[in-house]
Parts: structure tokens; C-alpha cells; sequence
């Protein structure tokens, strides 16, 4: 009952805009466990693409793959549109959809002029933030169409089984605030590990975090079918894996360990568990009048190299 | 828009230029060009951002707002109450949510004195309904108002506050008068020693001893034109000011709290230290201070007990944006491209007039994504998509001199 009030709500014309962040970098560990291949993988993402476009006829999508060093439309590509008959009577999106996005894979592949010189592949995950920030983008040029934008459901969803986003911190930041502020659910499917930082995301911005797991990844395809199908606003009224836990703790700058209190530079607010004189960051010279009275007793004690190092402290 | 521009009074000028500017387009429009000088505007205050400035991350602001009747003046639609009440409304929420660390007053001068109706704090919503409260009512207008009383009103709450952080006072002034009972020099003199930074936007005209204020203490002197330009001068507060090299550093203890989520069975419900006395009923979730452990249901806020500044990461992720700044994309003026926008995969057609290059990646941009990436974004998606580019942007912090 509550479904069909809240379906009447749900205008016949909404539009659900989904973007689909793929990472297609070869050090994912289930590629090289061959636990799924990339046939199965790509497969898996291809069919519930295809699920949500018949889910309405308006509904839209773009797929973007990612790796370690570029990231690239995969669909929609407005450079190279294919010319789609209908063949085996299948509804000729769902054709174009899949075609477009195997030929850019394969071209995503075969180009490796970005790439570094150097031979062995790089083992840095890939760039995810640069990948959701075009996702962020495409939504705004397609908001930029409608009229009204309570019209368009956008959100994003991100699958990936690379292992640590870490040194992408402040990029990832800035997309989940930006999306926060746009009304955009940012989706993660992770095939590896519970990815915290990404779990931040799906927080900060009412998405889902799911983490597949690693025995039952053959049914990949099930699980996106089953928790990330329906758009946000529907999924109130159903059952899904309860909202993780995410720890907001800051972590400091020196010895990158959480902590719970700490002191913090007001000049370029890094995040330090110990009193430091002088800011590693951003070298400014801290004034403390805590300190002091510590310093002169010392120099009391060993007139030698003490005082120099505060003297010189000060007149910095 | 802008006042300096030439020596011409504003009315001499006038209307029939700003028409000169606008061109209508193939479709006999005029929308395309407004936004052009809407855009262009824009870009003049991104360039004119400096990098690697040292700002006032932790900032104190307070906004002085005149409550005399000369508010009820209807140049501004509706009147001007209703117009600044609306803006300012918006303007909180922005700036907290834009500055999480920093705090906002709110004082409202009518009847020769002044009232401090919000106490500096970080909390939008009840700023916002301390405004409603004392401020949405028009009948409350009355009488003139008094910038000195309302500058020690500020000077007071502000001069205890630790070196580190900016001192900023907003006064947003409706009426051409002041009812001072002192020296109004010396008031202003005082705001110069307590490092006050004034700014004044006056909603009728040029007065005196306002601009005086704000060029004694480096704040800005602004006259609005319309409520849309009026918006455009109350929202460039949100962004952080450049203090002086001189300004001390310091290191602040904060403290970073668990959200915790006690079991009902277990512990019961409690009630929390910022709800005190207000019917909120008790609950099991919260923040407990990692010093003293009363628990808090929003962050960040100052511990009523231990005066403990609690935040959690998000709130510095947050700020950081200021201090990293994406630079201006360069404009280039190419006729014909087969080049796609990178960040948006549209075809850049010749009917586009613009184009935009990131001077770091090289990629190019439509319009649209680039005031996209300046406004909402901060991040630039070409330079998060080359792993070199990457880690040079983490690598450079700002620096202090």
C-alpha cells in the first residue's frame, strides 16, 4: 500500500539518470585470482545497465571506466555513434548500449598512449574521484536540460575492487560534498574490501555501501539487480543491507593513526597527536604560552643546547 | 556592476550602457548575453583569489544588522526588511555549511542602541530562528540606528577571542544617519586595535563615517544596486579573508568523538548536554567528548562542560577547499573543434563561444562545467585523472608567509 502512495508520488515522467563508474584497472585482486573474469564482469554490469533502461523508456545512463592513470567515457560516445539495426529482436538501446560499451573497452585497452613508458603496469589504484567527478558533471548538463529537477532521479554507482583510495582523500571529499549538495546518491560496490573511505561517501551523500562477498562473486549480476536497481526514493520501502557504520574520526598528519583528541594547526588545519612547536605542513611557528614557563626551567638546568633551540624557535 | 569602474557617476552612465553591452543572440534572446555578464563577473573574482594565501581558516563573524525603519523602504522588492532578511537567511546557512569550524554572531541595531539578538556560534538553525525571532517582524522597525554602540557591542564580544582567529564585523546599513552618544572616531580607533575588520554594505548610499570604518580597519566599503547584485556582495563574505603574515599561529586541542550507538538494553537512554532544557527526548545515539564524556547530538560544538572544540574529520575535508583553490581556467576562443568537453562528453560546437583550458591538464571544458567545477565542484576532474597531476595538487600545502 505504501508502495503504490509513494508510486503515485513518483510521476510517470521521472527520470532516473544512473552513471556507472566502472574500474577496469588489471591489478583488481579478483581479476588476478581469477575469481571472475572480465568477460563475466563487464556482462554482469552490461545486463543490469540494460535492467534499468527497461525499467522506463526515458530512463538514462553513462558509463565511465577508470584505471590508474585516465579515466574515459565508455558510453554515451557522441563521437563515434553506432548505426544500430534491429537484429534478433532486441530493442535496439540495449544493443547500442552494449556495443558501444564492449568497443570502448576494447579501445580502452588497446590505447596505451597515456600510459607510462615504463613496462610493468603500475600497481596505484584507480582514479575514482576523477571518474565520479565527470559522473558529477555529466548529471549537471543533463539537469541543465529539464526543466524542473525534481524531474530527474541522478545518483551514482561505483564499482570497483581496487583496495585503497587513501592518497585520492581530499578529491573524494570534495565530489561527496559537491554531490551532497546536488541531492546525488553516491552508490559503491565493492568486490574486495570494506573501502572506509568510500563508506564515508555513501554516508555523507544516503547511498549504499555493499561489499560482495568474495565467495559468491559469480553472482555479481544479482546483487546489483537486487540492492541497486531501485532509485533512492523507493528504496525506503524495501529491505536492504542496513546503513555500515562510519567512523568520523581524524587520523593525524604525523603518525596517521586515529585519534580522539588532538591539536590542530589554525593556519592550514593539519591534525597533530602531540604538541609540536612548528607546523609540518605549512612551517608556521606556533606561540605557545604553555610552553614557556617548560622552556626557562630547562635552561636553568643545562645552560648548552637547549636555549639555542628555543632562541632560535622565536626569532623564526 | 562594478562602482570603480571609470570616473562617471553611476547615474550619468546609467542604464542605457548596460543595454549597449547586450546583444541579442541567432534567436533574438537576451539570456545568453545577461549570463555572459554575470559569468564574466564571476571570473574577475576567481582570478582575483590569490594561491597559496594564508587564510583565516577559524573564523569569527558577526553581522550587524540595521533595524531602524529606514529598512521599510520598498526599493528593494518587497521591502528592504524582507529582501535582507531573506539573503541573510540564505547567507547563514551557506557560511556555516562552507566554514564548519568557524563561528557567526548576529547583532541588530534599531532605536539608538544595539542588541546582540545571537550569540557567535555554529549552529544555523538557531541563528536562523534567533533572526526570525527578533528581526522578521516588521513592526519591530523602529527608530535609528547606532553604529558605535553596535561596534563595542562587537568590539566586546570579540577582543577575548585567541589571536589566531579572524575578527570579522558585517554591518549591513539602511539608513544614511547614526545616533552615536560618543566619539565615533575613537570607537573606530578601538576596532582598528582590537584587529576588527569592518565591512559595510549600505543599501541606499555612500555615507561618511562608514566608509571611514572600513578603511581604517581593511574591511570593504560596498553600495548594492539591485537585490541580485545585493546577494552577489552578502555572499562573498561566505569565502575566507586573507589575514596578515603577522597574524600568530596556534595550535588548538580538539577533540575528534566517537558516534556511538549504546545499546537500549544496556545503558538506556540519555539525554544530551545541548538539550538540556528542551523537551528533546533522551535518546541512545550521540557524540560523547573524548575529555569529560558528555554527549552531544550534533557536531561539532564547544563541550558546555570542558569547553572542548568537538568536530569530526568531514568538517576539515570541508574547509580544505579553501585552502586549495582549482586555478582559472584559461578561455580560448576557438571557431571550429571536433573536441568533446572532457568532463561532460558534450561536443564543443562553434555555436559554444567558449571554451575553457585547464592550464595544468590541458583538457578542455564547456561553460557550463567550468562554472560547475569553479562553483560547486572545487576539483578539477582532468588533473583527479592523471595520477602525477594527482599527487603534486596533496603535495603543495599552503604557505604561510
Amino acid at each position: 500500500m505504501a508502495i503504490m502512495e509513494q508510486q503515485s508520488k513518483l510521476e510517470v515522467e521521472d527520470v532516473s539518470l544512473l552513471v556507472v563508474v566502472i574500474d577496469l584497472s588489471t591489478e583488481q585482486p579478483f581479476l588476478q585470482d581469477d575469481k571472475l573474469s572480465l568477460t563475466h564482469y563487464l556482462n554482469a554490469i552490461i545486463t543490469f545497465i540494460n535492467s534499468h533502461l527497461m525499467l522506463k523508456a526515458c530512463n538514462r545512463v553513462a558509463v565511465i571506466g577508470s584505471d590508474y592513470c585516465r579515466n574515459k567515457y565508455l558510453y554515451p560516445d557522441e563521437k563515434n555513434k553506432l548505426n544500430i539495426r534491429q537484429t534478433d529482436s532486441q530493442y535496439e538501446m540495449f544493443t547500442l548500449v552494449e556495443q558501444t560499451i564492449r568497443n570502448n573497452v576494447k579501445s580502452f585497452f588497446n590505447d596505451d598512449s597515456s600510459k607510462d613508458d615504463e613496462d610493468e603496469p603500475s600497481k596505484l589504484p584507480s582514479l575514482i574521484s576523477g571518474a565520479a567527478a565527470l559522473g558529477l558533471c555529466f548529471i549537471n548538463r543533463i539537469e541543465a536540460t529539464f526543466m524542473s529537477k525534481d524531474n530527474l532521479n541522478s545518483r551514482i554507482l561505483i564499482i570497483t575492487g581496487s583496495l585503497d583510495f587513501s592518497h585520492q582523500y581530499m578529491s573524494l571529499m570534495n565530489v561527496f560534498f559537491a554531490a551532497q549538495r546536488q541531492n546525488i546518491a553516491i552508490d559503491v560496490c565493492s568486490l574486495e574490501a570494506e573501502l572506509k573511505l568510500l563508506q564515508q561517501g555513501t554516508d555523507i551523500t544516503n547511498g549504499h555501501f555493499l561489499l560482495v562477498p568474495s565467495a559468491n562473486l559469480s553472482g555479481l549480476v544479482q546483487y546489483l539487480l537486487w540492492v541497486f536497481l531501485p532509485e533512492p526514493p523507493l528504496r525506503k520501502h524495501l529491505i536492504v543491507p542496513p546503513p555500515v557504520k562510519v567512523d568520523y574520526r581524524a587520523s593525524c598528519f604525523c603518525h596517521k593513526q586515529l585519534i580522539e583528541l588532538g591539536y590542530v594547526c589554525s593556519v592550514c588545519l593539519s591534525v597533530f597527536c602531540k604538541f609540536t612547536p612548528i607546523c609540518m605542513t605549512c612551517h608556521a611557528v606556533f606561540k605557545s604560552h604553555i610552553l614557556l614557563p617548560k622552556k626557562i626551567k630547562k635552561r636553568k638546568v643545562n645552560s648548552g643546547s637547549p636555549m639555542s633551540v628555543s632562541g632560535s624557535m622565536r626569532s623564526k | 556592476m562594478d562602482e570603480e569602474e571609470g570616473n562617471e557617476y553611476r547615474w550619468e552612465s546609467g542604464y542605457e550602457k548596460t543595454w549597449e553591452a547586450i546583444k541579442e543572440d541567432d534567436d533574438g534572446l537576451i539570456d545568453s548575453a545577461v549570463a555572459d555578464i554575470i559569468q564574466k563577473s564571476k571570473r574577475k573574482r576567481q582570478e582575483e583569489r590569490m594561491q597559496n594565501a594564508r587564510l583565516g581558516m577559524m573564523r569569527h563573524l558577526i553581522l550587524v544588522l540595521d533595524g531602524s525603519d529606514s529598512m521599510l523602504d520598498q526599493d528593494l522588492k518587497p521591502t528592504r526588511h524582507l529582501c535582507t532578511l531573506k539573503i541573510i537567511e540564505g547567507f547563514i546557512e551557506e557560511y556555516i555549511d562552507q566554514n564548519p569550524i568557524s563561528q557567526l554572531g548576529i547583532i541588530v541595531t534599531r532605536d539608538k542602541r544595539a542588541t546582540m539578538i545571537s550569540e557567535l556560534g555554529g549552529n544555523a538553525k538557531k541563528h536562523i530562528a534567533a533572526l526570525k525571532e527578533h528581526f522578521g517582524n516588521q513592526s519591530s522597525l523602529s527608530g535609528e540606528p547606532s553604529l558605535m554602540n553596535s561596534l563595542n557591542l562587537a568590539i566586546n564580544s570579540l577582543h577575548m577571542l585567541p589571536a589566531h582567529t579572524s575578527r570579522e564585523v558585517v554591518f549591513i546599513m539602511a539608513s544614511l544617519t547614526t545616533c552615536d552618544p560618543g566619539g565615533i572616531h575613537f570607537t573606530i580607533q578601538n576596532a582598528v586595535e582590537t584587529q576588527l575588520c569592518c565591512s559595510v554594505i549600505a543599501l541606499s548610499a555612500e555615507v561618511y563615517v562608514f566608509k571611514k570604518l572600513c578603511q581604517m580597519t581593511g574591511g570593504k566599503f560596498n553600495i548594492i544596486l539591485d537585490d541580485k547584485h545585493f546577494r552577489d556582495i552578502v555572499y562573498q563574505f561566505v569565502e575566507p579573508l586573507t589575514v596578515s603574515q603577522q597574524k600568530e599561529a596556534s595550535l588548538v586541542k580538539m577533540g575528534f568523538p566517537h558516534h556511538l550507538n549504546i545499546d537500549e538494553k544496556e545503558a538506556g537512554s540519555t539525554l544530551c548536554a545541548c538539550h538540556l532544557d528542551s523537551q528533546k527526548p533522551p535518546a541512545t545515539i550521540g557524540y560523547f567528548c573524548p575529555q569529560c564524556h558528555s554527549k552531544y547530538c550534533e557536531l561539532p560544538v564547544e563541550c558546555s562542560v570542558c569547553e572542548l572544540v568537538l568536530v569530526s574529520a568531514l568538517h576539515f575535508a570541508k574547509s580544505y577547499r579553501h585552502l586549495f583553490p582549482i586555478p582559472p581556467f584559461k578561455q580560448l576562443n576557438v571557431q571550429e573543434t571536433s573536441a568533446s568537453c572532457f568532463a561532460c562528453a558534450k561536443l564543443l560546437k562553434s555555436q559554444d563561444k567558449y571554451i575553457y583550458e585547464c592550464q595544468r591538464c590541458k583538457n578542455l571544458y564547456c561553460l557550463d562545467c567550468d562554472v560547475f567545477i569553479h562553483d560547486s565542484m572545487h576539483l578539477c576532474p582532468g588533473c583527479v585523472s592523471d595520477q602525477n597531476l594527482l599527487t603534486t595538487q596533496i603535495d603543495s600545502p599552503p604557505n604561510p608567509s
